[in-house]
């Protein structure tokens, strides 16, 4: 029939969009019985959270494969990204201080021996920024094209008080939005430098562990949802806390910050920013009374001089996230896979 | 003194829910016959009719010639028997009880009569502008639920006068159980208010107060039928182009109304047609060939050779040009992305900043409903809006087919399951099936934001209440994207609908093509902006062998890439960094038509290309006529729908074709034009012709490129008939290209006149093909 497709999958199932997500929870989540676990693997968050016995608090697990091309970059390299990825998902549930990290690596044959060891030295620095050891690790070394380069697993362990992790799904009507920094910048700067691409202004990946920043803005207030906007970017994010809390969201764009070198390089590639990848920046839900100061400690922090409240949380368009560009109001979708014109 | 005689008549067709009983009672009384007349199940009228042999071929000839004026009389059988000496003529309730009626009519213009009554200086309706009858006035728009019944309607707020009332229930009366019976006693009431919402003026005095703000340079909102207009003197450059800052609109076409057919004759050129269409009782807006010697219609309809226009439909309009000259401009009440406003705090939050004063009424209006938009394209009437006058009216629902082209053997069971389509995302129009009709909605609009998706489940609902559906199966674009096709997975998961069926949008283009000539398979020309193709590219220019059920695609327009995605639709020159090959060019086109500052981010984006980063592949049509549009500087900046390829389309209606022949090439076995060989060319002969001829050369090419391309399938295939559906065919020359290239093959025709051949349509065909799958 020419209306059918053969299900294989596609580069746009790992887009991180809504293809992926449905691909993961049919293959995967369907299948695996992960017991009574606070946030298990069927919510999808950014890492599970499981009592452990005697009240000693809740242990929160993240495992993360990175590939990146390419794989040295400006404003860092797939190690930094390997260790800043996991420790930033830990962070996410609210474990800012995490106990050990993993360390996987799958690498081709033929790869210089200097490649591999300034990976590990990006690794053991960006480790040891984040405060966060890494204890045990594996090495495979697959056929020269049956892997680019290098593949690096990360897996992650940290333990929060019963009960105090913070969910995707924590958000609740009044509730502000605060992203830490300027939007884009990994996504915008890696492809750019990647596909050969000459941008006037300085694009640099904002990739970095950012714990500390998320300790201090759990110190000054209450933050009810967290996500780093990752693959799928901002507007991704922002769907899937929309939808796992069932509630609305709101976003002024005028107030999300962009750098000017990203929103111009965005603008000659027809390229929304809040689509593409962060590696360092994360998009909180924060009590409304606690906004400013959760603000403020954050805007303190040097990782957060950018930071901006963005928007809020309504009852209304539950599951939905509305963008006010000033103009009116659209929905701000998720990007699917690849992004294909609406517009007639 | 003839003899007598008695006849049972029974009439088939639109005959319910028009004033169509009125209309015999008063027919039977004038001829002095006597008998009944009833409504019958099955949505016909049942006669009886006893008196002079005379008077009743007289009443029989008046069916024909002179029913009211919604009503569709398709067949008359008459049955003559004894009289029995019946003298008294009664109308009789339906055998479900009840006056009301089991279909609603839509909203249509003041009937003469009652125009009369308005300008009768002795009559009690002199100058009430809500005056109606049971001919004429507001419907769909006023009415909740059924039976169709003063209570039902938004007139409940208005109890009747004893002279109402008197009119109501008297048969002879013209206002015989007309539901909107209103006069200035009891009825609607005008005010003016200012931005602010105080009062300025009201009732007669309030139209007259508007006038004067419209002749002073003021922009009023009005509320009308279906919703506001914001209103203004169309003649006055300046207050248009108020209107245009104000909204946002730096280029969007304003709709007029004229007074009446003469005036609208000094400023554009009306065919029979045209006229017909201006002058008919659903009144909508008719895009009429501009008259290029009236210096205001460039700031009305800015880069175009049409202008929108319509008559007056409301009495309110009417009164209107008793004070003013007009022409007036008169377009939808709304900003950018939201409907439009239908209620006072709407108009004034909505527009409070658009607008000095708002002529508003306090009936309430139900259902919104935008005007109706037609133009004539190929001689054929083509609706780019199907709504105000048409809505709710059903089309048939063609019965479901295979792919073999025969007819399923009928199952024997009821009717098939019914369907709720959700249509496209931009130009939305839903559609619900009930048995064998299909009732399209209103124009909806473009659903990406909270306030059109809500007006679109508003739709849903109200529709469902008023016909008594309740869908089976919801069908849906194949777009990932869309919010309709999210929109159809909720309607699935919350009330258990199964689907959604995903229909592919050409495949539901070329279908309501099918369903309209009731046709089971033809080859088809599918030719639009975007559309999502399961290989996950853009389609929007193929030639289909299209079945109701399915379909091959079988060739169309060569692929191209958008470098950009999204920012190549709204600045179409980017597509030439594709389509040209010469690098400097490029820059050099990029540059100068504003994509960008740098020559360096030029060629990032021809790099773009050449890495297929964000450069989406496609075969729209669309897009390559607004690539040819950026590359005759014509137009390089979308501000609206269509906007490149419209003002294109109106460069060459000045200008000749010149003689090319069409590029051609394969794509994967399939016939194809190649666009980028077409555009190269044209680009090279650029200085030895006029603008005019080369963008008339490039409507030209790609007409015959396509027609031939589906000629040839059709002659492959045996297959005997070739249609033309899309956005692409309210464009006049290229739809008369193909048609011309069509006939001349000896095939049959297939174009649009009932449904919209753009995204409006495609709820419909959406149906047809759901229906199809469903046997
Ligand atoms: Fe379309
Ligand atoms: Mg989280
Ligand atoms: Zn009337
Ligand atoms: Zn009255």
């Amino acid at each position: 029939m020419s209306d059918t497709d053969e299900e294989v999958i596609t580069e746009a199932h790992g887009a991180g969009g809504g293809q992926m997500r449905e691909l993961i929870e049919e293959l995967a989540v369907s299948r695996f019985e992960d017991g009574a676990a606070d946030v298990p693997l069927a919510a999808l968050d950014d890492g599970s959270v499981q009592r452990l016995a005697n009240g000693g608090g809740s242990l929160v697990v993240t495992t993360d494969s990175h590939v990146v091309k390419p794989q040295f970059f400006r404003g860092g390299d797939i190690g930094r990204l390997a260790v800043s990825g996991t420790v930033n998902d830990l962070a996410m549930m609210g474990a800012t201080e995490p106990i050990a990290l993993t360390c996987s690596l799958i690498v081709e044959a033929g790869t210089p021996v200097e490649t591999v060891e300034r990976v590990m030295e990006s690794m053991g620095e960006t480790s040891e920024e984040a405060g966060a050891p890494i204890t045990t690790g594996d090495t495979k070394v697959m056929g020269s094209g049956d892997i680019d380069t290098i593949a690096i697993n990360t897996t992650g362990v940290g333990v929060v008080p019963q009960g105090s992790h913070v969910p995707d799904a924590g958000l609740s009507t009044g509730d502000k939005l605060i992203v830490t920094g300027t939007i884009g910048d990994h996504g915008i700067s890696l492809l750019s430098e990647r596909e050969g691409f000459d941008f006037e202004g300085d694009l640099e990946s904002d990739v970095a562990p950012v714990n500390d920043l998320v300790a201090t803005a759990m110190d000054a207030g209450e933050v009810t949802a967290m996500k780093d906007p990752t693959r799928g970017g901002l507007a991704t994010s922002l769907n899937e806390m929309a939808s796992k809390a069932e509630v609305g969201i709101e976003i002024d764009e005028t107030a999300i910050p962009i750098s000017g070198a990203v929103a111009s390089a965005g603008e000659v590639l027809g390229i929304e920013p809040l689509n593409v990848a962060n590696e360092g920046k994360v998009v909180m839900g924060v009590e409304s009374d606690d906004a400013d100061a959760v603000l403020a400690a954050i805007q303190a922090h040097p990782q957060g001089e950018d930071a901006a409240i963005v928007g809020e949380v309504v009852a209304d368009h539950a599951g939905r996230v509305i963008l006010d560009t000033g103009f009116g109001n659209r929905y701000l979708s998720e990007p699917e896979g690849e992004q294909l014109p609406r517009i007639c | 003194m003839s003899d007598r005689a008695r006849a049972s008549v029974t009439v088939t067709g639109v005959v319910q829910g028009v004033g169509f009983r009125p209309f015999v009672y008063r027919t039977a009384v004038g001829n002095d016959l006597g008998g009944w007349v009833k409504n019958t199940g099955d949505a016909g009228v049942e006669i009886r009719l006893e008196g002079g042999r005379e008077g009743v071929e007289s009443f029989l000839d008046r069916l024909h010639t002179d029913p009211p004026p919604l009503a569709r009389v398709e067949t008359v059988d008459v049955t003559w028997g004894e009289p029995v000496g019946e003298r008294e003529f009664e109308i009789v309730a339906s055998s479900d009880g009840g006056g009301g009626s089991g279909t609603i009519p839509p909203d249509t213009a003041m009937c003469d009569a009652c125009l009369e009554d308005m300008r009768d200086p002795d009559s009690r309706y002199h100058g009430y502008w809500a005056t109606s009858c049971v001919d004429c006035g507001p419907r769909y728009t006023v009415i909740r639920s059924l039976p169709y019944d003063r209570p039902t309607t938004s007139m409940d707020a208005f109890p009747m006068c004893e002279d109402c009332r008197a009119e109501y229930e008297e048969p002879a009366d013209r206002r015989y159980h007309a539901q909107t019976i209103a006069c200035p006693n009891c009825g609607p009431s005008l005010e003016l208010l200012d931005a602010d919402g105080n009062r300025l003026a009201g009732d007669e005095r309030a139209i007259e107060a508007a006038c004067d703000r419209l002749t002073e340079g003021d922009l009023v909102a009005i509320k009308g039928i279906g919703g506001a207009h914001l209103a203004c003197d169309a003649t006055d450059p300046a207050v248009v182009e108020r209107l245009r800052e104000r909204t946002g609109r730096p280029e969007k076409p304003f709709a007029v109304m004229a007074p009446d057919i003469e005036s609208v004759e000094a400023f554009a050129s009306v065919t029979t047609a045209e006229r017909d269409a201006l002058t008919d009782t659903r009144r909508p807006i008719v895009l009429l060939e501009a008259d290029g010697d009236q210096p205001w219609l460039e700031a009305v309809s800015p880069g175009l050779h049409t202008v929108g226009v319509m008559l007056p439909y409301a009495g309110l309009h009417h009164l209107l040009f008793d004070h003013v000259e007009g022409p007036l401009v008169m377009t939808s009440a709304n900003m950018p992305g939201a409907p439009m406003a239908t209620t006072t705090e709407g108009i004034l939050d909505d527009l409070g900043g658009v607008v000095e004063a708002a002529l508003v009424h306090d009936r309430e209006i139900v259902a919104r409903c935008d005007d109706s938009v037609v133009r004539f394209a190929d001689g054929q009437r083509r609706f780019v809006r199907r709504s105000r006058g048409w809505v709710p009216q059903p089309v048939p629902r063609w019965p479901a087919v295979d792919s073999a082209g025969t007819d399923l053997p009928d199952s024997g069971s009821a009717d098939p399951p019914d369907v709720l389509a959700l249509g496209a995302e931009f130009d939305a129009t839903v559609a619900l099936t009930h048995g064998e009709h299909v009732y399209p909605s209103q124009y909806i609009g473009d659903v990406d934001s909270p306030e059109t998706l809500s007006y679109l489940t508003e739709t849903v609902e109200h529709l469902q209440e008023l016909l008594g559906i309740d869908p089976d199966v919801v069908a849906c674009d194949r777009h990932p994207d869309f919010l309709t096709t999210e929109q159809a997975e909720r309607y699935a998961d919350r009330d258990g609908l199964a689907g959604p069926i995903a229909v592919q949008h050409h495949h539901a283009h070329a279908a309501s093509l099918l369903a309209e000539h009731e046709r089971q398979r033809a080859i088809i020309v599918a030719a639009d902006g975007t559309g999502y193709g399961p290989d996950g590219t853009i389609w929007g220019g193929e030639v289909l062998d299209a079945r109701l059920d399915d379909y091959d695609r079988v060739g169309g327009l060569a692929p191209f890439r958008l470098p950009g995605g999204s920012a190549a639709v709204e600045s179409p020159a980017r597509i030439l960094a594709d389509l040209l090959d010469d690098p400097d060019r490029i820059d050099d086109l990029l540059v100068e038509r504003g994509v960008v500052d740098r020559p360096s981010d030029a060629a990032t984006i021809r790099a773009q290309v050449d890495r297929e980063v964000n450069s989406p592949v496609t075969t729209s049509t669309g897009r390559a006529l607004d690539a040819v549009s950026a590359l005759l500087g014509v137009c390089s900046e979308r501000t609206y729908e269509g906007e490149p390829a419209m003002k294109l389309e109106s460069v060459a209606a000045g200008g000749d074709p010149i003689d090319m022949p069409v590029p051609r090439t394969t794509v994967e076995g399939r016939r194809a034009v190649d666009v980028a060989a077409l555009v190269r060319r044209l680009d090279k002969i650029r200085d030895d012709h006029a603008r005019t001829d080369l963008a008339a050369t490039a409507q030209a090419v790609l007409a015959r490129g396509l027609a031939d391309v589906a000629i040839e399938a059709a002659t492959d295939r045996g297959v005997d008939a070739v249609g033309f559906t899309g956005g692409v065919a309210y464009n006049d020359a290229i739809s008369r290209a193909i048609h011309e290239r069509v006939a001349d093959a000896g095939l049959a025709w297939l174009g649009h006149e009932r449904l919209p051949p753009g995204d409006g349509g495609i709820a419909v065909g959406q149906v047809a093909v759901a229906t199809a799958r469903q046997r």
